[in-house]
């Protein structure tokens, strides 16, 4: 632990290596926080993005400029940093796991481990306790500037997280699956295998056969739906399932009872014409008697209707 | 001068109409000028003439055998009833009212002033209370109707049997709607519909019977309840109104004559005039909690109704609106377990539009005015159809049996056609993340999916108006809509004139938005190539608001009122401009075809309502034409048997009797010193204020105003009103009581004029008399709204009893 400096470009130089296997978005946040930890030309920065190696390179420079730069109170201490390499290392590793779970969704299922463990480190970085030499990491990682960029980072995959109800299928402390979310998955399991034993034969009879199975994955998904213990993977496997089932299997049900329907309903369509027609027949007409206002004689002659003839 | 000229010119015509053939050419001799605009008049009334020509030539041939037997023909529109009376509007200014004037301090008026605020903050408080009932029962009651029929198609669909949900369904709704309908057919019939058109006939100054009574509030609320949970294409917003009129005329006389309570409060406010103020903002109260407009509420009660305002007037409206609005807000919010939110008032809630959909630009106005004229359109084409149909119910279904049979398959076809409708849609949307769709119908969609049909039929109007202005483009597919539109604007225009309560703002908002949403879908699949402007074109909600606002000004023919309820009821100003064109346009458009609805209706009814101006080309009609004559006068001192008499002759059903003065000399005829009415003269022989019971028992407590005001408003018949052979003899001195100085016209004066004095100053009775103040008739208001320009000049309505 010579120079903490050196050890933050080591940080960076880990992330850049890892950008290169991970999403666009995440380089580019990892540019930015080349950025921000003090390098103030942004083509080092947007160089360091593209080559990693060079980056590494010229390292040693940046750093004396650095140290050049600030006086030591200032600077920051090396549990601070200790805990930033940390977090950047988890933060990594969620990402690199997200990302092949995107599709079909297993997010929850597959990261939750993960992401516990950056969480852990955040709320690490963000608690008020005290390291070592009686510093807390709160004031000078989170806030010490416009961009605030671990927190930003953090909220961007936290919103991730929230968005997706990993938290419904996950026990407390992300140490497993609940139980609700095993027992969907084993009976998921048990659906699309039935699925797979006949799909390649006639629909008609996968449809008969995998019914029960589905229809009781069915019952189960609208349960966790009501009592709101739904994940992203659950509503995503149960989504893709129901189009295996009503699109590929064609099992909705068919529009059978066109004649009853069309024979009722026109029945009542009927009602009305014969309600009309015998009101019309027999209902007697009412009647208005008219009444003759009294007027002046001698004018009356000229009034409207008499005048005229 | 002119005026003189014209009229010498007519009398002149009139003593050569003794010999029959063209006497004009001498006329026309004699003066060009006149001449030229005489038979001007003379064409349009030989046209005119041509509507009643069948009617009037039997009368004149045979008239004196026909005045004993009256004529009978079938309902129609070009008739007044009889049984409308005015209001009195007027202030009666005889020795009493002067007298408690007098008595009365400064700090009285004072109160005075102060209870009229209050009754207002009542009348606001009031009606937003029966506002959250209604909301509340309704969501309440068609929840659970359509949970179960929900249930029940769901389990059909799987093992077959749809057609009894249908069933099922379709009795459900006629069940509900039977309920409602048989209260306003057997029990009070002038809550049947809207309400509107007798809230404005109210304030037009007609007393329409039973109009504001505690009873036909009850059903009024019951009633729409019943109708909106049954199914029907029909809103809860129309009767808003009219109940808030109820509790207005209700809650200003601090009683209660149907539940015999008298609080002794407020009795000052018992009579017409006071009465009326506060029906004014009892209905702009009610529009305030229909829409959460507080403003288009006062706007409404200004346009729709009052004649009569002052700035202190409007400003206690106000009050009464805002008061109901966040009345209704506050309890809304309870009920929604979000106590204290004052922000989402209105019994229909547009919701708020999101500001990148609100934009709109300049290349857009033309398209709003096109489909401004659309729905001016198609609100003429709804109009005249529902004019046919209540005509046909005005003759053939008037039996309260018949009404309600009616009403039952209207529910029960409205069920069938939404089945049939939902059942071979099959445009399939994926469910939303946050359900939107309140009761999600799958059907024979994909599971995950639901009927995109289904959230237009299958739901409460309000819901579906909602779900069209702001669900995500793509929502819907145009077959739908088109469909939609189709089958509700008929199934709306069959509903509404039933005999239930209901409104029809929203289904014409429904109607409007589901073609308006359509236009919105059509011009963004041709624009879509441009893939700048296609964000702009894409939100389909605006169209569909465009389309509700078209639509509804189709139909009902409102413009500043409807507005601003509309600007409100989105809480959106930037809307103001395109919905003013659109509205403005389908007012052009639809009054080129026919009249707004409410218009139709009360046309229908008979009722004699006078409009804002008199008919244009009546200038060469006076007074002397207008007025009934002769006149039945009373002396000034009466004997008592001789107004019992003319009170109880049902054949003149006279409600104002001037007063008159013998002249001393001569044979002259007497002079008119004052005006009375048929409800004074009852109290005054309740009463028996009588001189010779005067003079014996010195005594007697002195009749004051109290005495008339306890009997206001509902004066006993003159049948109940005992009076025995000797008291006949009595003598009666009016002079107390009567009018003193009622307004009077020269018979000279043109009919236009009559009717200036007549509408501004809310008259009952208008005496016409000669040069030397003799009475020689009097004008009431069936004498001027009788006249009304046709389509082939001015026709003349005729009187009759229904």
């Amino acid at each position: 632990m010579s120079n903490p400096k050196t050890r933050l470009f080591l940080v960076l130089f880990a992330f850049n290596t890892y950008s290169i296997v991970s999403s666009d978005e995440v380089q580019l946040n990892i540019s930015s926080l080349a950025d921000k930890l003090g390098q103030s030309s942004s083509s080092v920065a947007a160089s360091s993005a593209v080559s990693p190696v060079f980056k590494a390179a010229v390292d040693p420079v940046f750093s004396i400029n650095m140290l050049s730069s600030f006086p030591e109170d200032l600077e920051i201490t090396d549990y601070c940093s200790n805990l930033l390499h940390i977090f950047g290392e988890r933060y990594v590793t969620y990402v690199n796991c997200l990302v092949p779970a995107a599709r079909p969704v297993k997010v929850c299922q597959s990261c939750y481990s993960s992401y516990g463990r950056l969480r852990e480190t955040y709320l690490n970085i963000s608690s008020d306790q005290m390291g070592p030499s009686n510093e807390s990491c709160r004031d000078i990682l989170l806030r010490s500037d416009r961009l605030m960029l671990v927190p930003e980072l953090y909220s961007n995959l936290k919103g991730l997280w929230d968005k997706s109800n990993c938290d419904n299928c996950i026990t407390e402390g992300y140490e497993s699956l609940t139980n609700d979310t095993l027992y969907f998955m084993n009976t998921l399991n048990h659906t699309l295998s039935c699925f797979e034993k006949y799909s390649p034969g006639n629909h008609t009879e996968l449809c008969k056969s995998c019914k029960t199975a589905y229809s009781q994955l069915n019952e189960l998904y609208s349960g966790m739906e009501r009592n709101k213990t739904m994940c992203i993977d659950i509503e995503d496997a149960m989504n893709m399932t129901r189009r295996l089932w009503s699109k590929k299997f064609n099992c909705s049900f068919p529009r059978k009872e066109t004649v009853p329907v069309i024979a009722v309903s026109s029945f009542m369509l009927f009602l009305p014409i014969i309600f009309y027609l015998s009101s019309f027949l027999h209902s007697e007409q009412k009647k208005r008697k008219l009444i003759h206002p009294k007027r002046v004689k001698s004018y009356s002659n000229i009034n409207i209707q008499d005048k005229q003839s | 001068m002119a005026n003189i000229t014209k009229k010498v010119s007519w009398s002149s015509r009139a003593d050569e109409s003794g010999a029959p053939g063209e006497g004009t050419p001498l006329l026309n001799g004699a003066e060009p000028r006149l001449s030229r605009q005489l038979s001007g008049g003379g064409n349009i009334f030989h046209i005119g003439r041509l509507s009643t020509v069948d009617l009037e030539e039997e009368m004149t041939s045979e008239e004196d055998s026909l005045r004993g037997r009256p004529k009978e023909i079938p309902h129609n529109e070009k008739l007044l009833s009889l049984k409308y009376e005015s209001l009195d509007y007027d202030n009666i200014e005889n020795q009493l009212f002067l007298e408690e004037e007098r008595r009365m301090s400064h700090m009285g008026f004072r109160c005075l002033e102060i209870s009229r605020w209050v009754v207002c903050g009542l009348i606001g408080f009031l009606t937003g209370l029966i506002a959250c009932f209604i909301d509340i029962a309704v969501e309440e009651l068609a929840g659970f109707k359509y949970q179960v029929v929900k249930q029940n198609i769901e389990n059909f669909t799987e093992v077959g049997g749809l057609s009894i949900s249908l069933i099922l369904w379709a009795v459900l709704n006629s069940a509900i709607v039977m309920i409602g309908s048989i209260i306003v057919a057997f029990f009070e019939p002038i809550a049947a519909g809207s309400g509107i058109p007798q809230i404005k006939c109210y304030l037009n100054g007609v007393k329409v019977p039973r109009v504001v009574r505690l009873k036909t509030l009850v059903v009024k609320v019951f009633g729409v309840i019943c109708s909106v949970v049954g199914g029907l294409a029909v809103g809860k917003e129309g009767p808003m109104i009219h109940s808030g009129a109820v509790v207005a005329a209700g809650v200003s006389q601090g009683r209660s004559t149907s539940l015999k309570r008298d609080f002794k409060i407020f009795e000052y406010f018992r009579r017409d005039t006071e009465k009326r103020d506060f029906v004014s903002a009892g209905a702009a109260a009610g529009v305030s909690a229909a829409f959460g407009a507080p403003v288009g509420g006062v706007l409404f009660s200004l346009e729709e109704g009052a004649s009569f305002w002052n700035q202190m007037l409007t400003w206690r409206i106000f009050f009464a609106s805002m008061i109901s609005t966040f009345t209704l807000n506050f309890f809304l919010s309870i009920y929604h377990n979000n106590p204290g939110d004052l922000s989402n008032p209105g019994l229909i809630n547009f919701g708020r539009f999101e500001t990148d959909s609100v934009a709109y630009n300049l290349y857009e106005i033309p398209l709003f005015i096109a489909m401004g004229a659309i729905g001016g359109l198609l609100g003429a084409l709804f109009n005249v159809l529902n004019y046919w149909l209540t005509i046909f119910r005005i003759r053939y279904v008037h039996r309260p049996c018949l009404q309600v049979m009616e009403a039952m398959l209207v529910a029960a076809v409205t069920a069938a056609v939404s089945f049939t409708m939902i059942y071979f849609s099959n445009d399939c949307q994926p469910l939303g993340p946050e359900h939107t769709e309140e009761y999600p119908l799958q059907l024979f969609c994909a599971d995950g999916e639901y009927n995109s049909m289904a959230t237009a039929f299958f739901n409460t109007p309000e819901r579906s108006v909602r779900s069209l202005f702001h669900n995500q483009p793509g929502t819907y597919n145009p077959l739908t809509l088109g469909l939609f539109t189709l089958t509700y604007f008929f199934l709306a225009c069959w509903t509404y004139g039933l005999a239930v309560s209901a409104g029809v703002f929203i289904p014409s908002l429904l109607i409007g938005a589901a073609w308006g949403r359509l236009c919105g879908i059509l011009l963004a699949s041709i624009t879509s190539t441009g893939s700048a402007s296609s964000c702009i074109w894409a939100d389909p909600g605006k169209y569909a608001l465009i389309g509700a606002a078209a639509q509804l000004g189709g139909i009902v023919r409102m413009t500043l009122s409807l507005t601003v309820i509309m600007v409100e009821a989105t809480g959106n100003v930037t809307y103001g401009l395109p919905i003013m064109l659109v509205l403005m346009t389908a007012k052009i458009v639809g009054d080129y075809f026919v009249e707004g609805l409410y218009d139709i209706h009360i046309k229908l009814q008979s009722v004699p309502f006078l409009h804002w101006e008199a008919p244009a080309t009546s200038h060469w009609l006076t007074a002397r034409e207008v007025m009934s004559s002769p006149v039945t006068c009373l002396n000034r001192i009466e004997k008592v048997g001789a107004i019992v008499d003319i009170l109880s002759n049902t054949s003149t059903n006279h409600n104002g009797f001037p007063v008159v003065v013998e002249v001393t000399l001569g044979d002259e005829a007497p002079k008119l010193c004052g005006l009375i009415l048929r409800s004074q003269l009852i109290v005054l022989l309740k009463h028996k204020v009588f001189v010779e019971l005067a003079r014996t028992r010195l005594t007697q407590r002195k009749l004051q105003l109290k005495d008339f005001r306890d009997a206001y408003p509902r004066f006993p018949p003159i049948q109940s009103i005992h009076v025995s052979q000797d008291e006949r003899e009595c003598m009666m001195d009016l002079t107390e009581f009567m009018n003193a100085t009622p307004y009077t016209v020269p018979q000279e004066t043109s009919l236009p004029r009559v009717f200036k004095l007549f509408r501004a100053l809310g008259l009952r009775h208008l005496v016409v008399v000669d040069d030397s103040n003799r009475v020689v008739g009097l004008v009431t208001r069936k004498d001027l709204a009788r006249y009304h320009l046709g389509k082939h000049g001015l026709e003349e309505l005729q009187l009759a009893q229904t």
